[in-house]
């Protein structure tokens, strides 16, 4: 398991990705917007997660068919066995 | 000059006091910064799904089998216990069926055997053990197509692969889960917990998060940690588990043979931590970042899929060498000598103990602001030690269409790599041996270490779209409905060599859901002044939890969302009538009088949860509208109480084959009940006296076509009438409800009555008609709450006809006269109501039944009571 966890954390993809979109997010933290810029943002269709009901349930239908989806380790979820 | 001056100051002036009025408006509560994590309102919310597969194909072998579907409910709420702490709780439940591969074979071993009846192919069976040729050279399988006039068996070969389909009775998954949080300023706490539990699996877990907002909550730091412990009881099925070998399992103490079935008891543990960015890009984007790693350890097959394994002994030497002078050997039987026999063998699927998986997902939300609607891009990136890695890219627009309305059309791709252990099925270069007497056969030492053919860890691609329509009601209550179309094909893979096309099956899902926010509600109420109004009502007149139609809302253009659950159960002695009897009796009595069809089972409990939305509207003061959709879940056990050989029967070919299943695994149901559409009339109404009248009818939704599944060769026929979940006639429904109240008391009465406007339904019966009737006193012990004492008299008749197809009929619940009867009830009730606060409008009860008396038609099971519990919400 370790050696897994050290190869992951050092040469793979995942890590890449990962450092890669938070760096990218650090060099655009200094953003500053007034209340009057936060209009848009309000609104319910930029919410991040606009359909937290559908998803969750999406998110169990593709975890029971999909290995790489996988969200009953964090949500319960079930054996999903069929 | 100066003109100009001027004009330019007044345009600064008024441009500063519109900011200066923006920065007001958007002070106000739930206005600021709603954009990372998003102060949420208290709410209520209730979705329903529908999963529904497509036919496999098996490969010219028609399928007759009904493929899996799922149908699913969840009801949640979020409430402020104080301003700064969070409690939200939901219940979701599932019940599946259907036909699931078990396992993956060549198509000419005919893993699906078919089924004829004069003459006519009319289904498949699963065969999982058995010979078939093979070509010891390439490996095909060969398939015996004639002989030459030399005697020389001709073949042709075909590679083509089928899923082995079995069909797996209903289940039902409940999960409850809670979450309580405590907020700061720029930062929260939040620890969660639940449970989920289905026959043969159960988990249990916990979590606990935190959140850091940073940059006037422009960016935003998530932590999680997440621990579940799982557990797989499964009963291995009674018909198939002799021709599994479960040998490789034996050393490992997860197998068990117990008296009620061999079982696969085995535990298992996930850790996931997970650490996410959420940043504000600018006015108009958001992008959320997150890293997570999941660590498992245990057992994480699936105890129903084996592996098939074909075992070719290399030893097999051809009897004639060559005999035609072709330079060829062959068999006895004409086969060339390199078409041998394999001989396939199914195993219980086997994975490693450990699995760590990590996972990347970004979100990017982006507003196009001159369409006023936002693009949802995601990606997920995912990488195990099984040798999985996975992709997922999606994207939604949605798109407000005005009036409140939104549209979302969304499209996602899915791709993976197979898992290092994945095969659709071994072929292994060594004789199979059979254990020796008390020893396990040696075959799974040949095997490598683990084995899946579950097409879930196969490589394929899977690409689905949908889309999803939103109306927004004012700001309390929003509705969502949807549909999206999925499909799961080999060829789909991203780089290709994904699985070939027999795996290929599509499924489409369809939901609805129903968001009540309660705060915006509590604020319109208080706006509005009509809060003294719904408190007055409601406080004047509660109505205990098991009446239905119990009220009326008198003001026009009112609203009432509701949720009603029911339970009841069955349990104690079998009754004839009103008194209690021997099995012996039943035996004889209560079914047919042929030996076979004597009664060799009868139910020992029985459970019935249903779970009903109220939905009402007032066109007028004198007429209101309500809806009623519903949910219903049941499960019955049964215990044996006569042998077939005490009759001088054999339990083999015949239905008496299916004693076994009934009592090991019991019986369960569930899914969309009866849709009930009534309307209600005013017809008297004074300050303390109220008459009303209800009629309607309940549309058949629900299935009545549920069947039990083939077990040992013999079809399982109708399930029995009381497990279908609706009635299938269009029923008559009518009402006549008082209400009175003076000072702290209210008393009621009601009758009613349900009757089946059609003789038989597509099944071929119709359930009996019912008459009810009750009355009811209650008294307030505070303001906000009351109790209730009630009779309740219901009358029901037996089930008219029959099943018009295969019933196997082993205990009373398979006979129509075994339904119906005569019941006295006695209900307590308490009803509480939120008479202010955020909560203002909120009416919770709860009622027990408790039976007194019970007259059946026929043989039946013992009542044993009903609870009721009723939330609804007036605006």
């Amino acid at each position: 398991m370790f050696i897994y966890v050290f190869n992951v954390l050092i040469g793979s993809r995942v890590t890449r990705i990962f450092f890669f979109i938070s760096i990218s997010i650090f060099c655009i933290a200094c953003v500053h917007l007034e209340p009057w810029e936060r209009r848009n943002l309000a609104k319910p269709q930029m919410a991040v997660e606009a359909f937290p009901l559908l998803n969750e349930m999406r998110a169990h239908n593709f975890g029971s068919r999909e290995a790489g989806s996988g969200s009953s380790a964090s949500s319960g979820g079930g054996c999903g066995c069929y | 000059m100066r003109v100009v001056v001027v004009v330019v100051a007044a345009i600064k002036a008024k441009k500063t006091s519109i900011q200066a009025l923006t920065a007001a408006a958007l002070l106000l509560p739930g206005l600021v910064f709603p954009i990372v994590n998003a102060a949420e309102d208290d709410e209520m919310d209730f979705q329903f799904s529908r999963y529904q597969e497509g036919k496999r194909n098996l490969g010219g072998v028609p399928n007759t089998k009904k493929p899996i579907e799922v149908n699913s409910l969840q009801g949640g709420a979020k409430f402020s216990l104080s301003d700064r702490v969070k409690f939200a709780f939901k219940y979701t439940q599932d019940t599946w069926s259907g036909a699931t591969p078990i396992g993956t074979a060549p198509l000419l071993f005919g893993g699906n055997k078919k089924l004829m009846s004069n003459g006519v192919v009319t289904g498949a069976s699963p065969i999982i053990s058995s010979n078939y040729y093979i070509d010891k050279n390439t490996h095909q399988a060969q398939k015996l197509i004639g002989y030459t006039p030399d005697g020389v068996a001709l073949f042709s070969a075909n590679n083509q692969l089928v899923h082995t389909l079995s069909v797996a009775s209903p289940e039902t998954r409940k999960q409850g889960d809670f979450n309580l949080s405590y907020e700061w300023d720029e930062a929260a706490l939040n620890l969660g917990g639940g449970t989920s539990v289905e026959r043969d699996y159960e988990s249990n877990f916990g979590n606990v998060g935190a959140r850091f907002d940073f940059n006037q909550k422009l960016t935003s730091l998530n932590l999680g940690l997440s621990y579940t412990k799982s557990d797989t009881n499964a009963l291995m099925d009674h018909d198939a588990a002799p021709y599994i070998d479960k040998n490789a399992y034996l050393s490992s103490g997860i197998y068990h043979a117990t008296p009620s079935g061999e079982r696969i008891q085995a535990g298992r543990e996930d850790w996931a931590p997970n650490i996410g960015i959420t940043q504000v890009l600018g006015e108009n984007s958001v992008v959320q970042s997150s890293l997570g790693y999941s660590h498992a350890t245990g057992y994480m097959a699936n105890p129903y899929k084996v592996v098939e394994v074909g075992f070719v002994d290399p030893n097999q030497i051809p009897d004639f060498i060559d005999p035609l002078g072709d330079g060829k050997n062959y068999f006895g039987d004409g086969r060339p000598e390199n078409i041998v026999n394999a001989n396939l063998k199914a195993f219980l699927e086997k994975r490693p103990a450990q699995r760590d998986q990590f996972n990347v997902s970004s979100r990017f939300v982006q507003y196009i602001k001159p369409l006023d609607a936002a693009l949802h891009f995601d990606y997920h990136f995912s990488s195990d030690d099984w040798g999985i890695t996975s992709h997922t890219f999606e994207g939604d627009w949605m798109q407000p269409i005005g009036a409140g309305w939104t549209l979302t059309p969304r499209v996602r791709y899915y791709s993976q790599e197979a898992a290092d252990f994945y095969t659709p099925y071994l072929l292994i270069n060594q004789k199979s041996i059979p254990g020796k007497t008390g020893k396990p056969s040696p075959d799974y030492l040949k095997l490598p270490n683990n084995y899946s053919s579950d097409q879930r860890l196969s490589g394929f691609g899977a690409l689905s779209g949908g889309v999803s329509l939103s109306k927004k009601f004012s700001k309390s209550v929003s509705l969502d409905t949807g549909f999206e179309y999925y499909t799961h094909d080999g060829g789909l893979k991203m780089g290709g060599g994904g699985e070939a096309s027999y795996a290929n099956f599509n499924y489409y899902v369809v939901n609805a859901s129903i968001k009540v926010n309660l705060a915006s509600l509590s604020h319109s109420i208080a706006t509005e002044g009509h809060g003294d109004h719904i408190h007055n009502h409601d406080h004047g007149a509660p109505i205990p939890a098991g009446v239905m139609f119990g009220h009326m809302l008198d003001k026009p253009g009112k609203f009432m969302v509701g949720y009603r659950y029911m339970h009841d159960s069955q349990a104690g002695s079998m009754l004839h009538g009103q008194d209690a009897v021997a099995d012996s009796t039943l035996v004889n009595q209560a079914c047919g009088s042929a030996p076979i069809d004597k009664c060799f089972i009868v139910p020992k409990e029985m459970n019935m949860h249903m779970h009903m939305l109220d939905l009402m509207y007032a066109p007028t003061d004198w007429l209101n509208l309500m809806l009623m959709p519903q949910f219903v879940d049941m499960n019955m056990s049964m215990r044996q109480i006569a042998k077939p050989t005490d009759f001088g029967l054999i339990s083999n070919g015949n239905k008496l084959a299916h004693i076994t299943h009934h009592v090991d695994a019991g019986h369960s149901t569930g899914g969309v009940g009866d849709t009930g559409m009534y309307a209600l009339f005013k017809l008297w109404n004074t300050s303390n006296n109220h008459v009303h009248l209800t009629v309607g009818t309940t549309a058949p939704t629900g299935s009545i076509d549920n069947m039990l599944r083939r077990n040992h060769q013999v079809d399982g026929g109708f399930n029995d009438y009381g497990m279908q979940l609706g009635s299938g006639t269009w029923d008559f429904k009518s009402n006549l409800t008082y209400t009175g109240h003076w000072d702290a008391w209210s008393w009621g009465a009601q009758v009613g009555g349900t009757q089946r406007l059609q003789e038989r339904n597509s099944s071929g019966y119709a359930l009996g008609d019912v008459f009810q009737s009750t009355a009811w006193g209650s008294y307030n012990l505070f303001s906000w709450l009351s109790s209730s004492v009630r009779g309740v008299y219901t009358e029901q008749g037996k089930i008219k006809n029959h099943y018009n197809g295969l019933v196997q009929a082993l205990g009373p619940m398979d006979y129509p006269k075994n339904y119906g009867g005569r019941y006295w009830d006695v209900g307590f009730g308490l009803n509480a109501f939120v008479p202010s606060g955020n909560l203002v409008g909120n009416n919770l009860s709860v009622e027990w039944l408790e039976p007194v008396s019970t007259d059946v038609n026929g043989y039946q099971l013992n009542r044993d009571g009903a609870l009721s519990a009723t939330w609804s919400y007036m605006f």
